[in-house]
């Protein structure tokens, strides 16, 4: 069996006079896709960003992609995670397209402008993508991130809401990416708290509740 | 992709997003212009006087503006666009680099464009003129690389914009004297190798800082 | 906050200074006006120790993150602004009737008032911040940064020739200081540093309190557990 893409063990975070997490057990495995709901302030933000290395935990251990949470091996995997979160991470003043190819190039480490280009297409934006940003709406943002997503491939695909500002015909986006990346033998972790609509893609689910996973079917 | 080319592609990227928005050219730049204009109307304008404080007030408005240009919108990239550039493994120190980088060749251009309002205003005689393309750039440098770290710390903060300046100016101050020092030197025809010295020396203990101190400052964002 | 040996002993070595800076015999040249000296001098020692403890703390909260660092680069900043600060007062003070002006320009003065606006700079920016460890992260970086200024200041003075005095402590050969003088410069120079560090180790017991009294740590509820379900019609939904 291979060993979880992603493995938490214990996982707190504490701020100086709050607790956000108290002890988080959780395992992604190869293939598999996993949605993670809760309440408004529950903490599934910090959550996600832990399993993204962005955010060191306070108490605990893991793994992510093979890499020791909160050492300097996760500097190494970080390109194979793929992050899309509360707010779209374009510059205002760059097109849609300079920003997909700002993203995928650093990313990939070469230039990608043409990859940039034909995954706007995919996802709906070809005619759009000498628009600047600032004059985008904010589903036309978020879809160019998904297009970022689909030139850089990740093998952990983390999701924060991301589909908020789809409209119906581009929810479909969500599914194709998650299967995409599950597809290739990557995980994916699903943030959202439309329990209907995200159920079908996923394989699990998760609730946390008071700083805690509960209802883990992992 | 090898460290140079990532730096080179985010300078790219960060100065196309400044030309777009031109906050530097068509905002700080001009006023800075509207300050050198000011002076002379509250001194008097008694040209003798202008000539000989001229370099002195160009290298003041330099230092007090081009903080502005270091601060300005496009050099912090938006939070989420910093959490996507560290997942896309460029190392801290790089992006340090690379916005330093870019501001120094904004401010660059700031202190051209300010020198040829300050040459037109203020009339300076400067002998040896070509030792400026040794100040230019070294002040240039310093006052990226500090603004640079300066905006570091204040990112997320409301007060950015007036806290910013109060915490870079004042360390700036050793640019701001070995510059003035080095072109008063030049209109007295004496050496000013030394203050040329000081200008690398403060410009590579701030290089130094800002590559060590970027992985930690990176940390405190999250 | 009861007195503490460090308090009693600040208090006194302070006592004891001051009467000898009132007793010594004053200065040959500049008559009564010298004594302000015996706080210049130790104030203006004071800045620069000060602001290397905040320079050592950061480097150690960069490489330990324990708090306790941070506290201690935050309240000696705050203690050498004072002594900044006084430095400068005093300074304006003794130069006025023998310099003539309140404010020389002198290259080592300007340097000074500048150091004093750097750590102004660096206390606003541990204000701004809520959250201990981010202010701790940030505030160390600025330490380290504005630290920088120190041996410029220094090798300013000989490079500028201002009006400021040479050292004149400073060369053991030969200081340029009678003994008395000497003496009484010396035991103001104890003092100020004995009640530097008693001042400093306060005002880190008081941050530490700040602390805990605003960020409890004995917290068992989440900070999620604080939002509950809204009531809309007088229902909870």
């Amino acid at each position: 069996m291979t060993s979880p893409t992603v493995s938490l063990r214990s996982i707190g975070v504490r701020k100086p006079g709050s607790l956000i997490l108290r002890s988080i057990d959780l395992e992604l495995h190869a293939g598999s896709a996993t949605a993670l709901f809760g309440s408004n302030g529950s903490g599934k933000t910090t959550l996600l960003r832990v399993v993204a290395t962005l955010l060191r935990p306070s108490t605990g251990s893991g793994s992510v992609l093979g890499a020791a949470l909160g050492s300097a091996e996760t500097d190494s995997v970080r390109r194979r995670i793929g992050l899309i979160g509360h707010e779209p991470a374009l510059y205002p003043n760059l097109t849609l397209a300079e920003n997909a190819e700002l993203a995928a190039s650093v990313a990939l480490g070469r230039q990608a402008r043409s990859e940039a280009r034909h995954a706007l297409e995919q996802v709906g934006l070809a005619a759009a993508a000498d628009r600047r940003a600032s004059s985008c709406s904010n589903g036309m943002r978020r879809r160019v991130e998904f297009a970022r997503m689909l030139i850089i491939a990740p093998d952990l695909l983390l999701l924060d809401e991301a589909h908020v500002g789809l409209d119906p015909e581009a929810w479909g986006l969500v599914g194709h990416l998650i299967s995409d990346v599950t597809a290739r033998g990557g995980s994916a972790l699903v943030v959202a708290h439309e329990e209907e609509r995200v159920r079908p893609l996923v394989d699990h689910t998760v609730t946390l509740v008071d700083g805690a996973l509960t209802r883990n079917h992992s | 992709m090898s460290l140079r080319r990532q730096i080179a592609t985010l300078i790219r990227f960060e100065l196309r997003d400044e030309l777009r928005g031109g906050e530097v050219a068509l905002v700080v730049l001009p006023f800075a212009v509207i300050a050198l204009l000011t002076i002379p109307m509250a001194v008097g304008i008694d040209t003798p006087l202008l000539e000989r404080i001229g370099p002195g007030i160009y290298w003041s408005i330099v230092m007090l503006f081009g903080v502005l240009v270091t601060q300005r919108h496009s050099s912090l990239a938006p939070a989420a666009a910093r959490d996507m550039l560290r997942l896309s493994g460029v190392d801290p120190a790089a992006r340090f680099a690379a916005t330093t980088l870019a501001t120094f060749i904004l401010l660059l251009g700031f202190e051209v464009g300010a020198g040829l309002a300050t040459v037109l205003l203020y009339n300076p005689s400067l002998s040896s003129w070509w030792w400026l393309a040794a100040l230019l750039p070294l002040t240039a440098a310093g006052l990226a690389m500090i603004g640079t770290i300066g905006g570091n710390l204040v990112s997320g903060l409301q007060t950015r914009t007036s806290l910013a300046p109060l915490i870079v100016v004042p360390i700036a101050v050793p640019l701001l004297l070995g510059a003035a020092q080095a072109t008063e030197g030049l209109r007295l025809g004496a050496g000013i190798l030394r203050w040329v010295l000081l200008l690398a020396v403060v410009d590579t203990v701030l290089a130094l800082a800002g590559v060590l101190t970027a992985r930690p400052l990176e940390e405190s964002a999250a | 906050m009861s007195a503490r040996p460090l308090d009693l002993a600040a208090i006194g070595t302070l006592v004891t200074a001051f009467v000898a800076g009132l007793v010594v015999p004053p200065d040959a040249v500049q008559g009564d006006l010298q004594r302000i000296m015996y706080v210049h001098v130790p104030s203006a020692w004071l800045a620069y120790l000060s602001f290397t403890v905040t320079l050592v703390a950061s480097v150690a909260y960069l490489r330990v993150r324990s708090l306790r660092w941070d506290r201690l680069a935050g309240a000696s900043a705050e203690v050498g602004v004072v002594f900044t600060g006084l430095a400068l007062v005093t300074g304006m003070i003794w130069g006025k009737p023998v310099w003539g002006v309140w404010w020389t320009w002198d290259a080592r003065l300007v340097l000074t008032a500048v150091m004093f606006f750097v750590y102004l700079g660096y206390l606003a920016l541990r204000r701004s911040f809520e959250d201990p460890e981010v202010r701790a992260h940030r505030s160390a970086v600025l330490g380290v940064v504005a630290a920088l200024q120190i041996p410029i200041v220094h090798f300013s003075v000989t490079w500028w020739r201002g009006l400021h005095q040479p050292p004149t402590v400073l060369r053991p050969d030969n200081p340029q200081i009678d003994a008395p003088l000497l003496f009484a410069l010396l035991m103001a120079v104890t003092a100020f540093t004995v009640v530097f560090v008693a001042l400093v180790s306060r005002r880190a017991e008081l941050t530490a309190a700040e602390d805990a009294a605003r960020h409890p740590d004995d917290t068992d509820a989440t900070a999620g557990s604080a939002i509950t379900a809204p009531i809309v019609g007088g229902r909870t939904t």
